[in-house]
């Protein structure tokens, strides 16, 4: 047996080293090991990190969402909502539509206070427990969602089941007399603005820091 | 220098000696097409030595006692591959976007040849996919089968479950009806409720913050190129162990004790 | 499993695997004929199920009730059954990835050598409640109809009242649904459980006066349908009527 082994170079004899010839240094394997693993993850990660960037691009894209008339001031009032049909993402057709209740601020009912951006109150129809479509149910002035028992009352709060806020706004502007819907934003509890978050979010407490926004949608600064 | 031990010279592992009293060389037209046959496997084996490989596969023993619970994990395997035929065929017809993708499944149900019948094996054989995969982990779990040895091939199963799972979620979308919308963006908003991650991980699905324009062919590509091609290697991988392990056989099956045994059944291996 | 248990078991599988049958032909054969078990179901399913299309999507949408496919039914009720807010992460992210965590490490804390069922009482207990917990909320999943409607059977005490009693029952049926309170509410089969109570025999706990003054005046969360009375007082009175008629 003895005679049929490789003989081992004496520099590595004690070492173990699988596959060591004779001359072979420790150097030499060593600079081989890391020239071979270095330039490996050089080409790996030269295909690896551009799709992966590529992948995760639309993430830190930030999107527009530019200010669109929904009606005249006088098709609205102040104690129902009125159901009209935005466009959140433009070229997909109807795929990229949704829904919102706007009605005009009532003293009585809204308590955040009066600013530029909700003289008129337009209300998301995403549920925030899980994105199902909420309906506002004239006779019981609620908001009420199909899917799991979400409620709302009639400013968006939750008065009933899972949903973890208040349903998401959007700002609006008069224009003349026109109004217009702008952005997104998300609020707490208390009605205070949040940039945008997703539903199943909560935003109370550490929920707006477990919950980060992120740089694709913000509110719009100092509201 | 060391001694160099040189390779044997090839030879046709499918050539065996003739048998006495017959005619040299083949006879009649299927005795050509057989020849014919033999040698050009025999040219494939002479340069792969795949028979080897194929000899041990096949030809191992599975063990006494094995039932019809131990055909559940390749009838898995089968659903996965009816489900890669007919959605390859599906792809040739369907457009993964969000303008056109409900017509073109329309198409693909009203017009194609066929086409309702295939969309339907596609769609119904996930189901059988999931039930299958279930019914597979719930034989291994009760007879205990993911223990010593097979404790890797085990959670191999469980990641090849949960990409079938996966599957199953990412071609729910596609067809774009009601259902198929509003179920991807529940879906979607279950990943967003992880905290700190979660809402990074909805906004990679939806290519964005709402549902856009390449939403729908990011889920395409998801659904047909990269868990499927995932599925295939683990699955090459998981039956490699399953063969170099040896199925289990049932737990309650005892064996033999070397006494009880004629002596035809003893072979020592060494 | 120490190493004298592995080695006992490794040399036990060895007289069983050298004392079986060669994987090809019998394995194959009966893999094979489970393959065209397969195949016939797949396409028997194809053929007498089809592949319907529903309408095409439509986010506008607010009528709409979004259902799983059925094998997530399972996690689509257990959203149902963590009910607070603030467990709605545990929900939808917390139970299934810990569930998902045991199933990997199953072989890494059970490493006992015993294989038989019967002899493992936790592994298999366990294994059936499983088994039994998914199959009762995949059943919950399948058998709730979706709060927009509610199909209940007309009562024989309606429908030994005339015709009119019975258009009435189902007038108000209509109204109810369309005020959502199966959002809160369970009826029969439809509906949600909770947060309100169920109202499938309400009329036999409450007389007709008890249920209007409830609409009137209920306590929250549940809405006033007091504007419903003044606008509409034939549909309030329909809904009464029907829920009265709830035994």
């Amino acid at each position: 047996m003895a005679d049929r082994k490789e003989p081992k170079s004496k520099y590595t004899v004690d070492r173990k080293t699988p596959g060591a010839f004779e001359g072979e240094t420790v150097t030499r394997r060593r600079a081989m090991v890391v020239a071979g693993q270095a330039a490996g993850g050089v080409a790996a990660a030269a295909f690896v990190l551009p799709a992966l960037g590529f992948a995760m691009g639309p993430i830190f894209e930030k999107q527009d969402q530019p200010w669109q008339p929904v009606g005249k001031v006088d098709e609205f009032n102040d104690e129902s909502y009125v159901p009209r049909t935005i466009t959140l993402v433009e070229g997909i057709g109807d795929a990229g539509k949704s829904t919102v209740y706007i009605r005009k601020y009532n003293p009585d009912l809204d308590t955040e206070p009066r600013d530029e951006y909700n003289s008129y109150i337009a209300i998301s129809t995403l549920c925030m427990h899980l994105g199902c479509p909420v309906r506002f149910t004239a006779a019981a002035q609620r908001f009420i969602c199909p899917c799991h028992g979400g409620v709302y009352d009639i400013v968006g709060k939750v008065s009933g089941g899972p949903p973890v806020r208040p349903l998401d706004r959007f700002y609006t502007q008069l224009e003349k007399d026109a109004v217009l819907i702008g952005p997104r934003f998300s609020v707490n509890s208390e009605l205070r603005r949040f940039s945008p978050r997703d539903p199943g979010e909560p935003l109370d407490g550490v929920g707006q820091y477990l919950y980060p926004s992120r740089p694709s949608m913000r509110k719009i600064q100092g509201t | 220098m060391a001694k160099i031990k040189l390779p044997a010279p090839p030879s046709n592992p499918l050539s065996s000696p003739k048998r006495p009293g017959k005619k040299y060389g083949p006879t009649g037209p299927l005795g050509h097409a057989e020849e014919a046959g033999l040698t050009a496997v025999g040219w494939i084996d002479e340069r792969t030595s795949l028979s080897g490989g194929l000899r041990w596969a096949m030809f191992r023993k599975v063990p006494k006692g094995t039932n019809w619970f131990y055909t559940l994990g390749s009838a898995t395997m089968f659903a996965f591959l009816s489900q890669a035929v007919t959605g390859v065929f599906l792809a040739m017809y369907y457009e993964p976007s969000a303008t056109r993708a409900y017509e073109s499944i329309r198409y693909i149900n009203n017009e194609v040849f066929l086409g309702e019948f295939v969309h339907g094996m596609h769609r119904w054989g996930s189901s059988v996919m999931v039930i299958l995969i279930f019914l597979h982990m719930g034989r291994t779990f009760f007879f205990g089968a993911y223990k010593y040895p097979r404790e890797l091939n085990w959670v191999i199963g469980v990641a090849l479950l949960v990409m079938t799972m996966t599957m199953s979620f990412s071609g729910y979308l596609l067809p774009f009806d009601q259902r198929s919308y509003w179920a991807t963006i529940v879906g979607v908003n279950i990943n967003g409720t992880g905290p700190l991650v979660g809402p990074y991980l909805s906004e990679f699905l939806r290519a964005g913050p709402y549902f856009g324009a390449t939403t729908l062919s990011r889920f395409y590509a998801i659904h047909m190129l990269m868990v499927p091609g995932a599925i295939a290697a683990l699955m090459g991988f998981h039956l490699y162990l399953v063969a170099k392990l040896g199925t289990t056989a049932p737990p309650w099956i005892k064996a033999k004790g070397p006494e009880e045994l004629r002596e035809d059944e003893v072979t020592v291996e060494r | 499993m120490n190493k004298q248990e592995k080695e006992q078991y490794l040399r036990d599988y060895g007289t069983l695997k050298s004392q079986g049958k060669p994987f090809f032909p019998y394995a194959v054969a009966k893999d094979s004929a489970m393959a065209i078990v397969v195949m016939a179901v797949i396409i028997a399913m194809s053929i007498v199920l089809g592949a319907e299309l529903g309408p095409k999507a439509d986010p506008t949408s607010t009528t709409y009730t979004p259902r799983p496919e059925w094998y997530f039914f399972f996690l689509f009720e257990l959203l149902k059954v963590i009910k607070p807010p603030a467990l709605v992460p545990l929900a939808t992210i917390g139970v299934p990835t810990i569930c998902l965590i045991l199933l990997f490490l199953l072989p890494f804390y059970d490493r006992g050598p015993e294989r038989r069922p019967e002899r493992r009482p936790i592994a298999t207990t366990a294994g059936i409640f499983v088994v039994c917990a998914i199959g009762y909320l995949t059943y919950l999943g399948a058998a709730a109809g979706p709060p927009t409607e509610i199909d209940i059977p007309i009562p024989a005490n309606v429908s030994s009242q005339g015709p009119e009693a019975v258009a009435n029952f189902e007038a108000g049926s209509q109204v109810v649904a369309q005020s959502g309170c199966a959002a809160c509410h369970r009826f029969g089969e439809n509906g949600n459980s909770g947060p309100g109570p169920a109202l499938t025999n309400i009329g036999a706990r409450l007389p007709a006066q008890a249920i209007q003054r409830t609409l009137l005046n209920p306590s929250a969360p549940m809405p006033s349908f007091s504007a419903l009375s003044e606008e509409s007082p034939k549909q309030f009175a329909q809904m009464v009527g029907f829920l009265a008629a709830l035994k």
